[in-house]
């Protein structure tokens, strides 16, 4: 594992979940991996925070589940976004966008 | 669509928590092999990719543990599981559970009984509309005693208060001949004012209330019914119109059924209207009482001012001074007025009963920390594979809940019963018994109750056994003996508590016990036994005429009953020993020649102090001392001699002799008595009798005028009959007798002995009640100082196996654990003394003949007690001494 990996940002998971998800459905380690490839490495997602995180967002409605075949015909649980998950992704991008905003603007105060 | 969402998965999380577990496996070992698989393209060898993979997994378990932990509903889980894991315990220990359960349930059970009673007399809100705003209004007299309302002072508290929307007098209810329904009866009426009802916000559901113009003198005689007469006399006929009644030879018309349920004062039947017969123009008649109610946003303390203040300026401007006249007026909430005397000893036994739940929970503490010492190990493994210290905690508080919760709804079962074993027991006089039942507000008393021990003792065993470092439980359990220490001491620190508090507990059960029978073995002055009585009222009347034949009517009663097989004597009184009392009065001292032509002299004859004199008032025939044994000291009683047209008589008791005439011999002297009757004609006392206890035997004898029914008739009697026959065939031979002299007349039929023993229920109820909580809490303490010792004998056989190995005789293992458990038990009887030198005196209205420190029931319960804890330690200790060296040191 990288040195300079980033700890996750409180908050900031679910919403790399959700924005993995859009592409389509995968499985646990796809979304794992996703997210590694478009933070260009700079978040590693460990078993330990997602399998809660997918199984929380599963219980909010955000994101629903099925068991399916891997790339490998392997047998793996896939998860899919819900539409409850798209708006979330809505609300939590604007969210986050807000966010980013107002702390570049505090570290360009002088 | 998300609440719905969550609902689902709450439920399926919840219902098929087995099935979410299994696919949550199914997919963390899914992952796993991904990741292996990736790296085996990655070009590890498959070994290697295996353990990569693990590595970056992190633990399987710990994974599926870290979901679980977030998942919805899982808090219930774990509380679930903590159950499942205590009721197992519990389960585990099946005899240890049902000796706690059952201690518990007994606690908790008499505790939410007695509570019951409590709330249902002092507690609960009187059953009227908004009763809080309800007061009852008294005189006070000059020492200090609350007492009835004389009729001028109502109406003065009536007209110039500013306190009340309206007040309302009332006359407790007592029984009048009814006749003109479907049969005679005897029926507790009472008088009313004409507002008395508006002050309750109760309307009759049939027919009209009283008007103002009922109450006025020669008014047309009416009367209101309650709703169980009306069904049960009546025949619930909606018209009232054709309803009269024969009440005491007057026909009055029913205008209105009260709605079911409101029964004021306690079990009326009818109200009448007060004053038809004029009001009582004297301010020291004292026949009414009054209630009113609080006009909005007055205070039951301002009203206590205003009323006083009005009593204080009658008492300043009235001509009639004297002992009689009121001094001051009170105002106090009725429902504390009619539950007065009952709440001392309510609250007594609350307290009796509340010592007896500590006592229970102390065994149960017990038992608990010895459970828990066995499992400290247990404790110890789970708190170092990381269990956190709440989560011990939690346990431990689930495993106390189990018990309480289990405890509790036995014994809230057991108490309904009990109740209504209380209720049968109770004494008569207890007030608003009919309210007493295990209500919604019991029921969550006895929650709360169990909630308060679960939180308790679940909170104390956690403590006690959380609170060591485990290492040093695991080293202790691993040599085994020595061990708990600690937890023993606080085992001994129990048992002494409990032997303080059930001292207390047996010494007060002691005291009131000793009470009894002190007052037992005072001599009652009359006989009680084959005395039957029966209580004839016949309709009233004021001539002389009409007067006459009641004298008559009750002559031929007599003499005929007296002609039954079996019956010796018979006599007849106004009014039976501890049957409510007698009126009282103030008589005047006068000789024929001093009897003023005009009533408006007898005032300034009242100022007199030397001629006045004060005394209960009693008509009697000469039989009636005969039947109740009642003994002449001087002079004669009442015979042929004493006609109604001859000079009247009367006997007096031996405590008026001694009091009004100290050296001189009352025999000869005449009295004036008059205001007691209406008949001013001298009596000339003939006798003196012996004194009786009226009031009960705990009450110091009264002095008493008797006059001759025969020369002072009156239309209520009680008539005496000694008879050595069966009291039934006496009783329907007086019945029959009655039916046929005048078939309109009911009668009530008692022993005296019944009258007699009623009148000592209160005091036996409180002495079997704490007698009884004194007396299990004995047993439990006694149980509790045994566990205690027991366990520490069975703790220290190793050490005791040393000892006997060493040399040790058995006298001195003996002598060792022994005085280990009379330390214990001397510390407690220590603090028991204490506590009930300090405590005895709440229970010292309830005393008689004995102090609340009477040195012999301390001393005769501490001995008691001190055996019995003796007896106690000594089986365990006989048991050590048993102890085998070889198999104690090979123990374990």
């Amino acid at each position: 594992m990288s040195a300079e990996q980033t700890s996750l940002l409180q908050g900031t998971l679910d919403l790399l979940i959700l924005k993995s998800l859009i592409a389509g459905e995968m499985h646990g380690l796809g979304v794992s991996r996703r997210i590694q490839q478009i933070t260009g490495g700079t978040f590693v997602v460990k078993p330990g925070s997602l399998f809660p995180a997918l199984h929380r967002m599963e219980e909010e409605g955000w994101i629903s589940s099925f068991w399916g075949e891997s790339e490998n015909n392997r047998r793996a649980k896939y998860y899919r976004l819900t539409k409850p998950g798209r708006k979330q992704l809505e609300a939590e991008t604007k969210r986050w966008g807000r966010i980013s905003w107002a702390i570049a603007q505090a570290l360009e105060a002088s | 669509m998300p609440l719905f969402a969550k609902v689902q998965s709450f439920l399926r999380n919840f219902f098929s928590s087995r099935h979410v577990d299994i696919d949550l496996d199914q997919e963390v070992h899914a992952h796993l092999e991904l990741l292996t698989a990736e790296n085996i393209r990655a070009g590890m060898p498959p070994h290697e990719a295996q353990r990569a993979a693990r590595i970056e997994l992190g633990g399987i378990e710990q994974v599926k543990e870290q979901v679980r932990e977030q998942r919805l509903g899982n808090w219930l889980h774990s509380v679930l599981s903590d159950c499942r894991y205590g009721l197992r315990q519990l389960r585990k220990n099946l005899g240890a559970t049902a000796v706690m359960v059952f201690t518990l349930a007994l606690g908790i059970g008499a505790t939410t009984a007695i509570f019951s009673v409590v709330y249902g007399v002092l507690l609960r809100p009187l059953p009227f509309t908004d009763s809080s705003r309800i007061m009852a209004i008294f005189e006070v007299n000059s020492k200090g005693g609350w007492s009835h309302l004389a009729d001028p002072n109502f109406d003065d508290f009536r007209d110039q208060n500013r306190s009340f929307q309206t007040i309302a007098k009332y006359q407790n209810s007592g029984d009048v001949s009814v006749s003109g329904a479907s049969r005679p009866t005897r029926t507790t009426a009472t008088s009313v004012s004409p507002d008395f009802l508006k002050i309750f916000g109760v309307q009759p559901f049939l027919g009209r209330d009283f008007s103002a113009s009922d109450s006025k003198k020669g008014a047309a005689l009416v009367v209101l019914a309650s709703y169980g007469y009306w069904r049960q006399y009546l025949a619930s006929s909606p018209d009232l119109s054709q309803s009269h009644l024969k009440i005491g030879g007057a026909v009055y018309s029913v205008i209105g059924v009260l709605p079911d349920g409101f029964r004021f004062p306690s079990d009326v039947s009818l109200w009448l209207p007060a004053d038809v017969g004029g009001e009582n123009p004297s301010r020291t008649a004292h026949n009414y009482l009054a209630v009113g109610r609080l006009r909005d946003g007055v205070t039951f303390e301002q009203a206590n001012r205003d009323i006083s203040a009005i009593a204080r300026r009658i008492n300043d401007t009235s001509s009639e001074q004297g002992d009689y006249l009121l001094k001051d007026g009170i105002v106090v909430p009725l429902q504390e007025s009619i539950t007065r005397n009952a709440r001392p000893a309510l609250l007594v036994l609350l307290g009796a009963v509340g010592f007896l739940l500590l006592v229970a929970c102390a065994n149960v503490a017990n038992l608990l920390l010895a459970q828990a010492s066995v499992r400290e190990r247990e404790l110890a493994i789970r708190s170092a594979l990381g269990a956190a210290r709440a989560r011990l905690i939690r346990q431990f508080l689930t495993e106390a809940f189990l018990l309480s919760l289990v405890g509790g709804g036995l014994g809230v079962m057991g108490a309904l019963g009990g109740v209504t074993g209380l209720i049968a027991l109770a004494p008569q006089n207890l007030p608003r018994l009919e309210s007493v039942s295990i209500s919604i507000p019991v029921l969550m008393f006895a929650f709360l109750l169990s909630t308060a021990v679960a939180a308790g003792l679940g909170a104390f065993t956690a403590a006690r056994a959380t609170s060591d470092d485990p290492r040093n439980s695991l080293a202790e359990g691993g040599r085994g003996q020595a061990g708990s220490q600690g937890s023993q001491r606080v085992g001994r620190v129990i048992v002494a508590a409990q032997i303080a508090i059930t001292l207390v507990l047996v010494i007060g059960a002691g005291l009131l016990g000793r009470s009894l029978r002190k007052v037992l073995e005072v001599n009652p002055g009359f006989r009680v036994d084959q005395v039957v009585t029966m209580d004839v009222s016949l309709p009233d009347a004021d001539d002389p005429k009409a007067k006459a034949s009641q004298a008559i009517f009750f002559s031929n009663l007599m003499d005929r009953i007296k002609q039954v097989p079996g019956v010796r004597k018979v006599g007849a009184t106004s009014g039976l020993p501890m049957d409510g009392g007698l009126p009282d009065g103030m008589f005047l001292l006068m000789s024929q020649s001093e009897i003023p032509k005009k009533m408006d002299d007898f005032g300034a004859l009242f100022q007199q102090r030397e001629r006045i004199g004060n005394a209960d008032f009693c008509v009697a025939t000469d039989g009636y001392f005969q039947v109740l044994g009642i003994p002449l000291i001087r002079g004669r009683i009442f015979d042929e001699r004493d006609g109604p047209n001859f000079p009247h008589v009367a006997v007096i008791s031996e405590s008026l002799a001694r009091d009004r005439w100290p050296n001189q011999d009352p025999i000869g002297h005449t009295i004036e008595f008059g205001n007691m009757d209406g008949d001013l004609r001298l009596l000339t006392i003939v006798g003196i009798v012996g004194d009786t206890h009226e009031y009960g035997l705990d009450a110091p004898p009264r002095p008493t005028v008797y006059v001759n029914l025969f020369q002072r008739p009156r239309a209520a009697i009680t008539v005496t009959m000694l008879s050595d026959a069966d009291t039934r065939l006496v009783t329907s031979a007086a019945r029959g007798i009655l039916q046929d002299l005048n078939p309109e007349i009911p009668a009530r039929f008692r022993t005296f002995s019944q009258v007699y023993s009623a009148s000592l229920g209160s005091r036996r109820f409180n002495v079997i009640l704490i007698g009884f909580f004194g007396i299990v809490a004995l047993l439990l303490a006694t149980a509790g100082v045994f566990g205690v010792m027991a366990y520490s004998v069975s703790r220290r056989t190793r050490e005791i196996g040393v000892r006997v190995a060493l040399g040790a005789g058995s006298g001195d293992v003996l002598r060792m654990v022994l005085s280990q458990g009379l330390r214990t038990i001397f510390i407690g009887v220590a603090i028991g003394i204490i506590g009930s030198l300090a405590l005895t005196r709440t229970v010292e209205s309830l005393l008689f003949g004995v102090t609340p420190t009477d040195p012999l029931t301390f001393g005769g319960v501490t001995l008691l007690l001190v055996a019995a804890a003796l007896l106690a330690c000594f089986i365990p200790a006989r048991r050590a001494t048993k102890v085998d060296p070889m198999v104690a040191l090979r123990y374990e």
